[in-house]
């Protein structure tokens, strides 16, 4: 069988991560997933919700040493995490102590006294080994589980970092405003630093002054991983940022003039990664240079009906590409619209079947449908509903909605009407609903 | 001493809050006390960056993650204007 190591090329004392309270070297970090290794139940799987990346990466690490695989929902609505471990016979929760969720047997991490050090051989994890699973909402409004192996893992991150000449000491470190539980953020900043020997930051920085602290605390040039909404919240403040070695975004598109800004704002070049759930990072590009997508080494392409289709040998079968894309004679391709009914919301995807029938499925609602205005420059646009429930309020509507979808799809604004304009086939026509909102928000959707 | 009559500047805060973050909602019915994230108004993190931008902007002060009082400062409208008010520099 084959095997690849947990971890790239350290010394014993390389400094792996930047925790809140100072480094942490290659050898505490071996030390911490021995010591956790031993203390998990015997499980098949875990949902690993802590908030550091280091401790994070600790359980994540952990589960593999011991053959668990590691759940990584799509969001921590309550609804949603009881939803997957009861599909998981056994699962339990890796928790922060105060975050543990009703109704899911939680595990803390141990404290760090006591520590022993010494240092621990690098595990070898087999390349088959199903590692994690990756939800995303799934065409029946259940969670779909994607299933990664350690050797789809360790290819994305070796074919990543070969994208972009990563090698320890250049970059020396990564800061990433992204979640780690979220596929890029488990590919850019926790896979890409661990198999290219880097310092990785364990924070998860939201304010511009928040970043600016975390690289300048971090020894050396970083990697900045994040997304053009971060970026444009860095670009637009007054905060000065120390110079970064490389920017990575993804999530959304990236406009040419906000990375140029970006470019100038770190002195960096700025590039995105485009990538889903479903088969991880596949391409990349220089967004001041190009809006030509070019494919990471052994991802290839491949035309059915309808659409395309991603394959590489690290994927079991071949992944279905969420866009309309375009491919040119060299392989680069291009991105014509999203595939119909995918919406992106600051990088979390959903389905707007999905999201109307878990609408519907609320107690009162008699009709309701979710719609997308409008792109508006410079913020996130969000999900407006409109709901029919005679004697609900829109208040009972949202509660309801909280606790099932993820907090971004929360409509915005959700409007309660008498009627849906649906025409004499029963369909909802995008003008009428436009009209609708138009209507009830006294101007254009996306004025209020 | 928690009054629910609201202030000037708490005023001007939650306009600050609706237009930033484009909620359907009259500025006038965000009760001061009430919940800024998760149950009451039902914000998010996009939400605190967007209104974060929106402060530095107009009052020129920076938040911080790492600022003790942040968590308490986005507790509620009454909060925010109030830790806005002491660290505003125009």
């Amino acid at each position: 069988m084959l095997h690849a190591p947990l971890i790239g090329l350290y010394r014993p004392d390389d400094v792996l991560a930047w925790e809140a309270d100072g480094p942490r070297t290659a050898s505490e970090f071996l030390s911490d997933v021995a010591r956790l290794a031993d203390l998990l139940p015997d499980r098949p799987a875990v949902l690993n919700l802590l908030s550091s990346r280091y401790e994070f990466l600790v359980g994540f690490s952990a589960a593999m040493v011991r053959g668990q695989v590691t759940l990584l929902p799509q969001s921590r609505a309550p609804q949603t995490l009881r939803r997957i471990a009861g599909d998981y016979d056994g699962s339990y929760c890796l928790t922060n102590p105060d975050e543990a969720v009703e109704g899911i047997e939680s595990v803390m991490l141990p404290s760090r006294i006591g520590l022993v050090h010494w240092t621990a051989k690098i595990p070898q994890i087999p390349l088959s080994q199903v590692v994690a699973m990756a939800f995303t909402s799934g065409s029946t409004g259940q969670p779909t589980p994607n299933v990664k192996t350690w050797g789809a893992l360790v290819s994305v991150a070796r074919a990543t970092g070969s994208r972009f000449d990563v090698k320890s000491g250049n970059p020396n470190g990564v800061v990433a405003t992204v979640p780690h539980q979220h596929m890029f953020g488990l590919e850019a900043s926790v896979m890409l630093p661990i198999q290219h020997g880097l310092t990785m930051h364990a924070g998860r920085p939201l304010f511009p002054e928040d970043i600016r602290d975390m690289l300048e605390e971090m020894p050396g040039t970083s990697l900045f991983v994040t997304t053009p909404l971060h970026l444009h919240a860095c670009v637009t403040g007054a905060v000065k940022f120390p110079a970064v070695g490389m920017i990575l975004s993804a999530t959304s598109p990236l406009t040419r003039e906000l990375a140029r800004q970006a470019e100038q704002h770190f002195q960096a070049p700025v590039y995105e990664i485009f990538g889903f759930a479903e088969a991880g990072s596949v391409a990349s590009r220089r967004t001041i240079e190009t809006d030509e997508w070019q494919l990471l080494d052994g991802v290839v392409l491949a035309q059915e009906d309808p659409g395309w289709t991603v394959r590489a040998n690290y994927l079991s079968c071949p992944v279905r590409f969420p866009d309309r894309i375009s491919v040119s004679k060299q392989g680069t391709f291009h991105v014509l619209g999203r595939a119909e009914d995918q919406v992106n919301i600051a990088g979390h995807r959903a389905s707007i079947g999905d999201l109307n029938q878990t609408l519907l499925e609320l107690e009162g609602v008699q009709d309701g449908v979710f719609f997308l205005p409008d792109a508006d420059e410079g913020s996130v646009t969000r999900l407006i509903a409109f709901v029919v429930a005679p004697g609900k309020t829109e208040d009972d509507i949202q509660q309801a909605l909280r606790t099932r979808i993820d907090p971004v799809f929360l409509p915005r604004p959700l409007l309660l009407v008498a009627r849906l304009p649906r025409n004499e086939t029963g369909k909802l026509p995008r003008e009428a609903l436009l009209k609708l909102a138009e209507h009830h928000m006294g101007g254009s959707p996306h004025d209020v | 001493m928690t009054s629910s009559k609201v202030s000037p500047f708490e005023q001007e805060i939650a306009k600050l809050i609706v237009q930033a973050l484009k909620l359907n909602a009259d500025p006038s019915t965000i009760r001061p006390e009430a919940a800024l994230f998760g149950e009451g108004l039902g914000l998010d993190s996009i939400d605190a960056l967007e209104l974060s931008l929106a402060i530095s902007q107009t009052y020129g002060y920076q938040l911080k993650s790492s600022d003790p009082e942040i968590k308490a400062m986005f507790s509620s409208l009454r909060a925010l204007a109030r830790a806005i008010e002491k660290n505003r520099t125009k």
